[in-house]
């Protein structure tokens, strides 16, 4: 069970690369002797990752998560209700992939299910883009069923519609240590409007080519 | 029942209203008189018990939304902040049960409504954001004379004794007709609200539940949403957010001249920020030149949708009216536009539009909008409208910009115009309107706003 608190604490990086280096030094130095062969090989590109870390761009995504430009992570884990992992994954095997409501939400890069612990527990990841907060009333009045068809699997899920579905999806995620996006700067919709102007782009090239 | 449609813009319903409008402060469901005049007196308690007093010989006269389609347009109405339910002596339990939003604040939550830059709470006047602000009364009329009568009662309640203090005092107005102060009409297009006993006027689309707009109703999922304890403390209240805006029409001025080479390709511009020309006349009705008379009329003026303008052709995604209120445009996100909209009453102040102001010292005189933007889902609709319509064009394929006219720009930033055979886009768009200070208020009930001047009796 998550008991993190809502915001990721994250350390200053305007620190100094030296000791930082001192200190990954002395939390190697009881790793096996791989790790210490590792971290003296890649001292030299460490440090100057490190010397940029400073402009970080990590942030906060809104109550919990990490954000990088505008893609935030968000990673729940949560104990299956009785019946749930039987009725999801028969869902999940129906549907073979073909999430509709994910894709109507139009801000979803991925989203992956998870059974854990002999199916007594669900993780769920996705990435999306900006915060989930401001559109959980979408969904309430959208897609509730689609919602609370899936998430319903889980134990305590209050429905959709409930004023308590924020701070239970609160109390159930996990903000992550690390999170890397290749295009952080590129949304679902921006995504769609970059592949259909390079089409155009290539129509208009084929045609003076 | 011509009058009242021509006085308010609003047609009465055959249906009675089931909304408990006797309750319900004047503002929420009142329009704003043409032209207007009125005042926003901010308070500060500093003893509990004369704030209570100052409640109860207020309360009086405070105007319910009972016969709010009356023709007799001068009323006040009350909101107080956290800061301020705390100073009369709310018990803490009560307190408790307001969402968080509020409770912190609107400057607490400028990450939240993207309030940075020229916007910073640390550049706003004195005295928003401060936590010093417990109590904002406003008059509203459609006279002067009405409008320094009603001042005048307001002032009778909180002067002769000590402990209720006035922090500020900000007149308003727009004479004549109702220009804000980038010349525009404004208030045109508000969200027509099931049981308040008006029909939608044509284009206002199906009346929205109640309950998104005055605490105690279902809202457009069906469910009731959370209220603040006890009963008679939340029911028939709403929040508002009040913002202060600064327009900096000379900035806004060079822009439309930077930007055009006759006066008629200027107005055109300046509508295509908007989305209507400053008549009021929305584009998609006239789409190459204005009609004042269309824009003036309210059966008209908002009677479109975007069916025919797929691409933006007339109305640009990223102008203004499109943005706040999309009605059919495809979005970008799964989003039902019903959930999203505010109640708002613009107030406008200082000296009138100016369209010859054209220097950095015109970006300093006072003139701009106080807008009271209301909501029952508390703070969420504003900033939801903040973060995801104003500031940001994603959701609308506007990608990289921000609303031209109440964004917050960074530098370099953009106005697409979607043209054929190629969109023109605009550049040196600036900041034209800066918020100078705002806070969030509790719109009590007439019940509550008495629960409340008898509080510790």
């Amino acid at each position: 069970m998550a008991t993190q608190t809502a915001t990721v604490n994250r350390p200053k990086q305007d620190l100094a690369v030296e000791p930082k280096i001192q200190e990954l030094r002395k939390l190697f130095a009881d790793a096996p002797e791989l790790a210490k062969t590792a971290l003296e090989n890649s001292l030299p590109s460490l440090k100057e990752l490190l010397a940029e870390a400073g402009a970080s761009q990590s942030e906060s995504a809104g109550r919990i998560g990490i954000r990088q430009g505008k893609v935030s992570e968000l990673t729940l884990i949560a104990p299956f209700a009785p019946g749930g992992a039987q009725r999801l994954r028969t869902l999940l095997r129906f549907l073979d992939g073909n999430f509709s409501a994910a894709k109507k939400v139009g801000t979803l890069h991925d989203q992956r299910f998870v059974f854990l612990d002999n199916d007594t527990k669900l993780l769920f990841a996705t990435a999306y883009d900006g915060e989930w907060d401001p559109y959980i009333d979408d969904f309430a009045t959208k897609i509730p069923d689609e919602m609370d068809m899936i998430f319903s699997a889980l134990e305590g899920w209050p429905g959709i519609r409930s004023p308590k579905i924020k701070d239970w999806i609160v109390a159930h995620q996990i903000p992550a240590e690390g999170w890397f996006v290749a295009h952080p700067d590129l949304t679902v919709a921006e995504t769609a409007r970059v592949k259909r102007t390079s089409k155009a782009v290539e129509e208009f090239l084929d045609k003076i080519g | 029942m011509l009058s009242v449609k021509e006085s308010v813009g609003e047609s009465l319903s055959a249906q009675a209203p089931t909304l408990d409008l006797h309750e319900i402060q004047a503002t929420v469901l009142r329009p704003r008189p043409a032209p207007y005049f009125g005042t926003h007196v901010l308070l500060r308690i500093d003893d509990a018990q004369a704030g209570r007093k100052f409640i109860r010989r207020l309360t009086p006269h405070i105007a319910s939304s009972a016969n709010w389609w009356d023709a007799t347009k001068t009323w006040l109405d009350v909101g107080i902040s956290y800061a301020g339910l705390e100073a009369l002596g709310v018990p803490q339990d009560s307190l408790q049960s307001f969402p968080e939003a509020f409770r912190v604040g609107m400057a607490a939550r400028a990450r939240q409504l993207g309030d940075d830059g020229v916007n910073d709470p640390k550049n706003w006047d004195k005295p928003y954001g401060t936590g010093q602000v417990h109590i904002g009364v406003s008059a509203f009329s459609d006279s002067e004379e009405k409008h320094q009568r009603a001042l005048a009662i307001a002032r009778e309640q909180y002067e002769g004794f000590s402990g209720v203090s006035v922090l500020a005092m900000q007149d308003f107005g727009a004479q004549p007709g109702d220009r804000n102060s980038l010349g525009y009409k404004d208030g045109i297009d508000q969200p027509p609200i099931e049981g308040s006993g008006a029909d939608p006027l044509p284009g206002q689309g199906r009346p929205i539940k109640a309950g998104e707009f005055i605490l105690g109703y279902p809202g457009e999922s069906g469910v009731p949403l959370p209220m603040p304890q006890p009963d008679i403390l939340g029911r028939n209240g709403t929040y508002v957010g009040f913002r202060k805006y600064q327009s900096r029409v000379g900035a806004f001025n060079r822009f439309l001249r930077a930007n055009a080479s006759t006066d008629e390709e200027r107005e055109l511009v300046a509508a295509k920020l908007v989305g209507r020309w400053r008549s009021g006349a929305p584009l998609t009705l006239a789409p190459d030149k204005d009609n004042p008379a269309l824009g003036a009329d309210p059966g008209r003026n908002n009677d479109f949708d975007y069916a025919n303008d797929p691409r933006g052709r007339q109305v640009p995604f990223g102008s203004h009216i499109r943005r706040m209120n999309p009605r059919d445009t495809k979005l970008t996100r799964l989003t039902d536009v019903n959930i999203h909209r505010l109640i708002r009453r613009g107030t406008t102040y200082g000296l009138p539009y100016d369209p010859n102001a054209l220097s950095e010292e015109d970006d300093q005189v006072p003139r701009g909008a106080i807008f009271l933007f209301m909501s029952a889902k508390a703070m969420a609709t504003i900033e939801f409208l903040q973060q995801e319509w104003i500031n940001d064009g994603d959701f609308i394929g506007a990608n990289g910009e921000r609303d031209p006219i109440i964004g917050r720009q960074e530098e370099g930033a953009t106005f697409t115009i979607p043209k054929e055979p190629v969109r023109r886009r605009l550049r040196g768009i600036q900041t034209f309107n800066v918020l100078k200070g705002g806070e969030y208020f509790f719109l009590p009930s007439i019940s509550a706003l008495n629960w409340l001047a008898t509080l510790g009796e």
